[in-house]
């Protein structure tokens, strides 16, 4: 079986008007160099994401209370923790789970006072787990032992005047609505560089908050996993595993606000993208539909001597995927420089965001870097030939228009 | 009679053509009648407006009549659709154009390939066009695109291309009118020999008097009507087609 010769007429074709060749691949692989480049940063602002979220304590996923997602109350407890603890630690593609117990406290010394949402942990997990004991820059972190103690952020410390080994006095509600006191010795200082952030910050021994709120267990157990992109296939599963009572939420439902932001970004440089292709497909539809126009002739000819309607749309479309090809290429080589920047050297947006890298108590990460991949060339000829396609519909439609009896009305050569 | 079997090709009776150019109303043909035999090589002749490249245009599948019957093959074009009209003409007519309108990007066998290509024929085209390009003395031309060739020389590739798929009749639109005399004589001998070694059927819409020497039928338009339909008792080129050849030049 021969090679079809339409293939090698539409790739020559190519070459009749190479400046017209030349700027049309030039559209496409500007195009496809600024999706693709769009698409490398949106991953990397995504796992940028999804990686704050999780170091912030929240885990990509989290199993609670089925009433917590409304609620949002602190007072609500997973109906068997420690059971649920083993089995989603056991479960395939958990890398780290840790237990939560929440509380909202009132922190004193001497006559100052800081309202917190005290945060009660399994110090070994949350070590594994999250990047705020890293954060520690005077004293130590929770220690599996500790009792009365407490880490605390150095806005705390600056508020309420308190240095390392001064006792604070805690205040909380506790399930029968009574006020519990105790006193927490300073172990450690967390600095994590956002002040909102380190005001919030309170972290104590599971064990010191169900005894003072009288509720005894974990009220959440936040799940880092091995692999985040595997997050929707593994949640329905992770959900068979835990109380019925009980729910497994996604990092979007455990800070909607963070969610939000995530899908307006995408939104924002899908619609930039978009915007992108749609200009591209104008333009090269612009410079195909010339393309036929100067061909009419020919096409009057190719249809006169029995060219069927699908075999001329045939040779558009495979001159539109000579150009995709090519655009496709050039695309690829147009963003190889600035994805291999932002993925080495990154995109600093500290100068932007000022000190303040903490939004919905996730502390976010300065710098991001675009995640390139084999996918990039799969993107760019799909981006590509999407457009391209695309773009020879209206060409296509208008040549089959063509009236063969032009072919021996136009006489001069 | 030079008519080489009674076999009917083309049918025609009282064919009219009507176009629309704004409100006026254009009568290109006014009830034309003609029968074209087998082995006809038959020249419509008369000057510019008379009809001869509308009748080609309804003889060819191009378009279709306002009035009266077309038959090709016995084949009525009026109750044809497009796309049965596209594969008349892809698998029993050959065009040849007076501009050559070979492919520009695809070499003399390519052209040819690739009618045969739309055709449908695949392991063998290749081997068709060459052969066919080798049996009108082109053979050396083969590998050349149109724009390394002389238009004498595209032409006949043009030809090849018509022919090469063996089609029972072949529609020429002023196949000489670029050409030398010299060339169009070549050109119009290739045919005759085509004609007569493959029984093809030969139609010139023409205003050229070398093309009436050679043709063994003369039909005459005027006004969208046959106004005279005359065949030659010679199967030869007329006598004094040199003397033609000689005075185009």
């Amino acid at each position: 079986m021969r090679a079809p010769l339409i293939g090698k007429y539409a790739v020559r074709t190519l070459g009749r008007n190479v400046r017209r060749t030349f700027l049309s691949v030039v559209g496409i692989g500007v195009g496809v160099a600024i999706a693709v480049f769009m698409t490398a940063f949106m991953k990397g602002s995504t796992q940028m994401r999804v990686r704050a979220i999780a170091q912030s304590g929240f885990g990509h996923v989290m199993v609670a209370h089925s009433d917590w997602d409304v609620s949002r109350d602190n007072d609500l407890r997973l109906a068997d923790w420690r059971a649920e603890l083993k089995a989603v630690r056991a479960f395939d593609g958990v890398k780290v789970a840790t237990p939560h117990a929440r509380t909202t406290a009132l922190l004193a010394f001497g006559t100052r006072v800081a309202g917190v949402e005290m945060l009660g942990v399994d110090p070994k997990s949350e070590v594994a787990s999250s990047r705020l004991p890293l954060a520690v820059t005077e004293g130590r972190y929770l220690e599996s032992g500790d009792s009365d103690v407490a880490v605390v952020g150095s806005t705390i410390v600056d508020r309420l005047d308190v240095e390392l080994d001064d006792d604070l006095l805690v205040t909380v509600v506790d399930a029968d609505g009574e006020m519990e006191y105790a006193m927490l010795r300073i172990v450690g200082i967390i600095d994590t560089g956002s002040k909102d952030m380190d005001g919030s910050i309170c972290h104590v021994m599971l064990q010191d908050v169900e005894r003072l709120t009288k509720l005894p267990g974990a009220g959440e157990i936040s799940v880092t996993l091995d692999e985040p992109l595997k997050m929707d296939s593994i949640v329905p599963r992770l959900k068979e595993v835990v109380s019925p009572s009980d729910d497994v939420l996604t990092w979007m439902q455990v800070v909607p606000a963070q969610g939000g932001d995530y899908q307006s970004d995408k939104g924002f440089m899908n619609m930039l993208s978009g915007t992108v292709i749609i200009v591209v497909i104008l333009g090269i539809a612009g410079a195909q539909l010339t393309a036929i126009l100067e061909r009419r002739r020919e096409f009057a000819v190719l249809i006169a001597l029995g060219m069927r309607s699908s075999q001329v749309v045939r040779l558009i479309l495979f001159e539109a995927v000579a150009l995709a090809v090519l655009g496709a290429a050039l695309g690829l080589l147009l963003a190889w420089w600035p994805v291999h920047y932002t993925s080495t050297a990154g995109f600093n947006f500290s100068s932007v965001l000022g000190e303040e890298l903490s939004m919905s108590g996730v502390l976010l990460e300065p710098i991001i870097y675009s995640v390139p991949g084999p996918w990039v060339f799969g993107h760019a000829f799909i981006i590509a030939l999407v457009s391209t396609l695309i773009a020879a519909v209206y060409p296509a439609i208008y040549a089959l228009r063509t009236d063969p009896t032009s072919a021996l009305s136009l006489r001069e050569a | 009679m030079e008519a080489r079997s009674d076999s009917v090709l083309v049918n025609a009776r009282d064919v009219k053509k009507e176009f629309r150019v704004g409100k006026i109303v254009v009568n290109a043909l006014r009830g034309l009648d003609l029968t074209i035999y087998e082995g006809d090589f038959l020249a419509i002749v008369g000057p510019s407006g008379s009809g001869k490249t509308t009748l080609l245009n309804l003889i060819g599948a191009l378009d279709t009549a306002t009035g009266g019957v077309v038959e090709v093959f016995g084949n009525d074009l009026s109750r044809m659709g497009k796309r049965q009209r596209a594969e008349l003409r892809l698998r029993s007519l050959g065009f040849v154009f007076q501009a050559y309108n070979l492919v520009p990007v695809l070499t003399a066998r390519e052209n040819v390939e690739f009618v045969l290509e739309l055709q449908g024929e695949d392991g063998a085209r290749r081997a068709t066009a060459t052969g066919t390009l080798s049996d009108l003395g082109l053979g050396e031309l083969e590998d050349r695109r149109p724009n390394e060739m002389s238009g004498g020389q595209q032409q006949r590739v043009a030809v090849a291309r018509a022919v090469a798929s063996k089609p029972r009749l072949v529609l020429a639109d002023e196949p000489t009118a670029n050409l030398d005399s010299e060339n169009g004589e070549m050109l119009l001998k290739m045919m005759r020999r085509l004609r007569d070694e493959h029984d093809m059927t030969f139609v010139f819409s023409t205003h050229d008097p070398l093309v009436v020497s050679y043709a063994t039928r003369v039909v005459t338009l005027r006004d969208g009507k046959i106004v005279s339909d005359e065949r030659k008792n010679s199967g030869e080129p007329a006598a004094n087609a040199e003397g033609i050849a000689d005075a185009r030049n």
